[in-house]
């Protein structure tokens, strides 16, 4: 039988994540909430890459004592994948860059109209 | 050659250099950062021209020293260089149009900018697909910044919701490249594309998120509230950028994905490429504001994009040309028109009229919406033709369809804002401060948009035989357009008279007919113009455009040629009648009709192409495939020209509001054009084998309606110039009739009415003209007696209306005589029975003609009034010349006619002896009718003379005035409102049935638009809630439930 590994688990939590931030996103009506459930939707992907990433009683692709280190062992089987711990790398630093932006704008639009309730925004439609 | 990485490292590194530099100043790092641009530019300059013309072959670029998958690599191929070539230039003119507004938001912009323009050189380039969501969200962080560094806080709402709607597209994307990456274990495109993704568990789905990403990139209908309002709200520098380089990176990026998401993709790419150009179009006709309208257009033109991708494995080997010449006509046009809407400070559509303030901006604004709208030269004339055949050849009618609706859309929008920019009030609206710098990169998008029309029509092998030496002078006469008017008309008479001289001897006598028409014709209403005073601005040019088109659709051999004549004489004369006073909602009626009938052209050109191997003109007459819907495609785009009855709700403001030698044009001259292609047509029928008889029969009934109604209309007319036109609508459905009649004696009726109609409308609208020119109005109430002014328009007006109703002893009676016999001949009575009450009719609005304008009290005001101008009266009484010929020897006319005609209607000719005509029913000699009534007349008129030598001359106040002063005092005058009776017995026809039904179709749509487009609500989760809806319809739709 096939049981919940950390990595089951991570997933699961990495789209629930995704999912409350999109949900925030969507019915928030503050500005600084609605970033804020955009990091959170961000930081939900991110542990997606990351539990995708996983294996099973593997470690951190960081060649040090945690890794056996010996004669005719390939040491990259006791690693995890590392390619998606580069990708949350990069990932989370568009994500920082992009919630300061919005931060930037929230701001601007804070001093335009001394309120940051979403609905104030209308002025271009149709 | 320097590697594409440079245009990488040129970004980043003068980018991070200004950081250093930036106590050199701002106008040092401006510098600095177009010439980083110009640097970058020169690199894929360079690419583009030796993949082209060069040996160059594709190349990869390998970063980090590694091969992938350890590394990023980037691949320079020839799409790549060219959509490289087309950011960075627009980029750097951009950079140098941007100039002062970037330097007043500090040395951050400018490198937010340089970054940008580096960012979307890589998506284009990179191969891998992790790679491709950095820069993406680099791109959109730099647009969102350059838009947060301005002074204004107008553009900051949405520039969040922007930032916010990327932010989401690009989790989508994410979330796909990691599953993509779980699945295969690569994150490289061509590993991608080698691999089949769809054969993974679950691969479908990662395609689906991928692919939605890129979609919503390029703002589908209707998730793209947030693209419109970034459109609207940003600096139109930057949203030149965005139409322009970014559409053309997410183009790519779409192409790029498209390439491995496997071939069931590109008919829901299509199919949400075709919703977004028809809902975009739908939505940009009730647009007020010209950036948001530009948005609506410029998202509709990459949903057409989208289209051709869509179908690239239908379009084959055409793929790169069709979409490169929409590409590059969008690209171009959109980016310079939102330039141009940061010079001309109007935010309102109908302030675009400060525009005039600018005549050279005037021509670059009417130069990039005729390229937007497909007409020729331009690259989207080409692309939209091949398109349109592609497809139908194909057997998707729908798309084409749907296509030529959403053109159409377009077309009422843009044309709609170019006539307020020609027409509208300007006084009020101060004239706009221009700088060098921002004129100069609009100046080059126009000027690249000629060189590539013409590069264009080189690379397709169908239009390498367009004659271009016509536009060539219309393009000089543009350029002289500064010189007085003598000279410009006399260079345009000499140029005019010269090419029919070099073209006539290629000609057969049936082209010949209609070339000497509009040719000699031409010349004749130019030598009109030189009654005019001053430059006359614009005024040569167009009309030779307008005569440039029609000699181009004479001489046309293939369906391409035909066409691509019959838009630039659509162009010419939209241009010409728009020139008149108060011409703006007529010439915008004149354009719609005018471009629906195109397009039923393009596609009847498109179903004949079906099966044949070459685009000749002739294969209308053996078309394979639905070939009763091609003709009758072909006679309805016709008849738009022919203002037949329901098409015809242009023309009496579109004539009578015309300036006085253009009304002759418009009228006399350009309405041929619909005749000659209904000749083409109905030739073609006549020897196919299709079933057209039906047809024909719609047709001459529809012919005589037109006839009635024309006339019935004409008649109840109190300005001069509306009544004439109304007659031309009458006269228009003679001619239809009578080519519909399909026989001998039918045609040649057809073709006597159509040389006569030219002749007398043009010596009509010539006299009546030059003495509106004099009188300085066209209501007949307001004139009278001016016979004793103007004998020689009064003359003039005698000849033409005695010719016009078809009495003897001139030659509209031979039209009658022959169209007798020929209805006789084919049985339609009842049809015939219309058009000779109608013919009647014409004499109720002559005889107001004669008798109003010439005839009664002169007014005071025109007591001192001159007779028409010398240079009106040359070439009508040359025209007076010519229909004295054509009735003292019909013969000489008639007879080579006749023989034209055999070939295609062997029998029912008329038999020939010396001046005498036979037909089965009677005969006639135009000569000795002639020679008799003119002999009548004149022993009459000397027993008149000689009895009436002593009788007593009334002058005009001998009478007795009753004292009373008239409230209104046109109602003393005996002509007005002349016909009140017969209007009581007639009424119920002359409702504007017509004309309402098109306010009703106007309105609906109108009101469809204005209600539907409020789901752009303007609230940021709006707009995320309809990406939303987007995705889950897409998923259900695609993967289903």
């Amino acid at each position: 039988m096939e049981y919940i590994t950390l990595g089951h688990m991570s997933l699961l939590l990495g789209i629930s994540l995704t999912v409350i931030g999109f949900w925030g996103i969507l019915t928030q009506k503050n500005i600084i909430k609605i970033i804020l459930s955009f990091t959170i939707a961000d930081a939900g992907v991110n542990i997606v890459i990351v539990s995708l990433g996983y294996v099973v009683g593997k470690t951190a692709p960081i060649i040090d004592n945690a890794v056996v280190q010996e004669a005719g062992r390939n040491v990259s089987a006791s690693v995890v994948d590392p390619i998606p711990q580069a990708l949350v790398l990069t990932s989370i630093v568009i994500g920082f860059g992009v919630t300061a932006l919005m931060l930037a704008f929230a701001m601007k639009m804070f001093t335009a109209k001394k309120t940051l309730d979403i609905n104030q925004f209308n002025e271009l439609k149709w | 050659m320097v590697t594409p990485i440079y245009i990488v490292a040129t970004g980043l590194g003068v980018g991070f250099a200004i950081g250093i530099l930036k106590k050199f100043g701002k106008n040092f790092t401006g510098a600095l950062v177009l010439a980083a641009l110009a640097f970058m530019t020169f690199i894929s300059f360079q690419w583009f021209y030796g993949l082209h013309y060069g040996s160059e072959v594709a190349t990869y670029v390998y970063t980090a020293g590694f091969k992938p998958p350890f590394s990023i690599n980037l691949l320079m191929g020839q799409y790549e260089s060219i959509a490289s070539l087309m950011i960075n230039a627009i980029g750097l003119l951009g950079g140098i149009y941007m100039f002062n507004s970037l330097k007043a938001r500090g040395s951050d912009a400018q490198v937010v900018y340089l970054i940008l323009i580096m960012a979307m050189n890589v998506l284009v380039m990179t191969r891998d697909i992790f790679n491709l969501f950095v820069f993406l969200e680099i791109v959109s962080i730099a647009i969102a910044g350059v838009i947060l560094l301005e002074k204004s806080d107008r553009s900051m709402s949405a520039g969040f919701k922007y930032i916010l709607a990327s932010g989401i597209i690009s989790t989508i994307l994410l979330l796909g490249i990691v599953f993509a990456y779980y699945l295969t274990g690569t994150l490289n495109i061509d590993d991608f594309v080698g691999i089949s993704l769809n054969t993974y568990k679950g691969g479908g789905l990662v395609i689906f998120l991928m692919m939605m990403a890129a979609i919503l990139e390029l703002k589908p209908f209707p998730a793209n509230g947030w693209g419109l309002d970034l459109y609207e709200g940003a600096d139109p520098g930057i949203s030149a950028i965005i139409s322009g380089a970014s559409a053309t990176a997410s183009l790519f990026v779409l192409y790029k994905i498209m390439a491995f998401a496997g071939a069931e993709w590109n008919y829901y790419v299509a199919l949400i490429g075709i919703i977004t150009f028809v809902g975009s179009n739908f939505f940009g006709i009730v647009q007020e504001n010209t950036r948001r309208m530009l948005g609506y257009s410029s998202i509709g033109q990459i949903g057409l994009l989208m289209v051709v991708l869509g179908f690239k494995d239908v379009l084959g080997d055409s793929t790169p040309f069709i979409l490169f010449g929409l590409l590059i006509s969008h690209y171009l046009a959109k980016a310079g028109l939102f330039w141009l809407s940061g010079i001309i400070k109007a935010k309102d559509l109908k302030e675009w009229s400060v525009i005039r303030k600018h005549p050279y901006f005037l021509f670059l604004m009417g130069t990039f919406v005729f390229a937007l709208i497909g007409f020729p030269p331009f690259p989207s004339f080409f692309s939209k033709f091949n398109f349109v055949l592609l497809l139908t050849e194909t057997g998707n009618i729908a798309w084409v369809i749907a296509i030529l609706a959403g053109s159409m859309l377009e077309a009422i929008y843009l044309f709609r804002w170019f006539g307020y920019a020609v027409k509208s009030e300007n006084s009020h609206i101060e004239k706009n401060k221009v700088c060098l710098h921002k004129s100069i990169p609009i100046w080059i998008m126009a000027l690249a948009l000629y060189g590539f029309s013409y590069y264009t029509s080189l690379s397709n092998p169908w239009s390498i035989a367009i004659n271009f030496i016509p536009l060539a002078f219309v393009a000089l006469l543009f350029v002289l357009d500064f010189l007085p008017v003598y000279i410009k008309n006399s260079l345009s008479i000499l140029g005019m008279a010269y090419y029919f001289y070099l073209v006539y001897p290629q000609l057969d006598n049936m082209r010949l007919i209609f070339e000497v028409i509009f040719i000699v014709g031409g010349i004749l209403t130019l030598i009109a113009g030189f009654a005019y005073k001053g430059t006359r601005p614009g005024f040569h040019a167009v009309a030779l455009l307008m005569f440039a088109g029609l000699t181009a659709i004479i001489e046309a051999k293939t369906t391409l040629e035909f066409f691509f004549g019959w838009e630039l004489m659509t162009a010419g004369s939209y241009f010409l009648i728009i020139r008149g006073k108060r011409s703006m909602t007529h010439a915008l009626s004149y354009m719609m009709f005018s471009i629906g009938g195109a397009y039923a052209l393009l596609a009847a050109f498109g179903i004949s192409n079906v099966g044949q191997i070459n685009l000749d003109l002739n294969q209308i007459g053996h078309i394979s495939y639905l070939s009763t819907w091609a003709y009758a495609l072909l006679i309805l785009g016709f008849l738009t020209k022919t203002a037949s009855v329901g098409l015809h709700i242009w023309l009496p403001g579109a004539h009578g509001e015309a300036e006085s030698d253009v009304s002759p044009m418009v009228s006399a001259i350009l309405l041929k054009a619909g005749v000659f292609g209904l000749v083409l047509t109905l030739i073609a029928m006549n020897g196919s084998d299709s079933q057209w008889s039906n047809l024909a029969y719609a047709l001459g009934w529809l012919g005589a309606i037109t006839a009635l109604s024309g006339n019935l209309m004409a008649v109840f007319q109190e300005d001069a110039k509306r009544l004439l036109a109304y007659s031309s609508i009458g006269q228009l459905g003679y001619i239809v009739f009578a080519l519909a009649m399909m026989t001998h004696l039918g045609w040649l009726t057809a073709f006597t009415y159509s040389i006569n109609h030219f002749m007398y409308k043009a010596i009509l609208f010539l006299t009546i003209g030059a003495v509106v020119l004099r009188v300085g109005t066209h209501d007949m109430y307001k004139m009278g007696g001016l016979i004793a002014r103007m004998p020689m328009a009064f003359i003039a007006v005698l000849i033409g209306i005695i010719a016009l109703s078809g009495v003897p002893p001139l030659s509209g009676f031979a039209g009658k005589w022959l169209f007798y016999n020929a209805v006789m001949e084919k049985g339609w009575y009842f049809q015939g029975i219309i058009i000779f009450f109608s013919g009647g009719l014409a004499f109720l609005y002559l005889w107001r003609l004669i008798h109003t304008i010439f005839l009664g009290q002169l007014k005071d005001n025109h007591r001192n009034v001159k007779d028409i101008s010398i240079w009106f009266a040359i070439p009508v009484y040359i025209l007076i010349g010519g229909i004295m010929v054509f009735s003292v020897r019909p013969d000489w006319v008639l007879q080579p006619l006749g023989n034209m005609l055999s070939p295609f209607f062997p029998t029912g000719q008329l038999n020939w002896d010396h001046s005498y005509a036979y037909t089965t029913l009677g005969y006639w000699s135009g000569t000795n009718v002639f020679i008799t009534i003119v002999i009548l007349f004149l022993i009459v008129f000397g027993i008149l003379a000689l009895s009436t030598r002593k009788a007593h001359k009334l002058k005009q106040f001998d009478i007795t005035y009753s004292g009373e002063k008239p409230f209104r005092p046109e109602t003393t005058h005996v002509a007005w409102n002349v016909f009140a009776g017969f209007y009581k017995a007639v009424w119920p026809a002359t409702i504007p049935l017509v004309a309402k039904f098109w306010d009703y179709v106007t309105d609906f749509f109108h009101d469809g638009a204005g209600f539907t487009r409020r789901i752009y609500s303007g609230n940021g989760q709006a707009y995320m809630m309809h990406i939303l809806y987007f995705i889950i319809i897409t998923y259900i739709v695609i993967i289903g439930g």
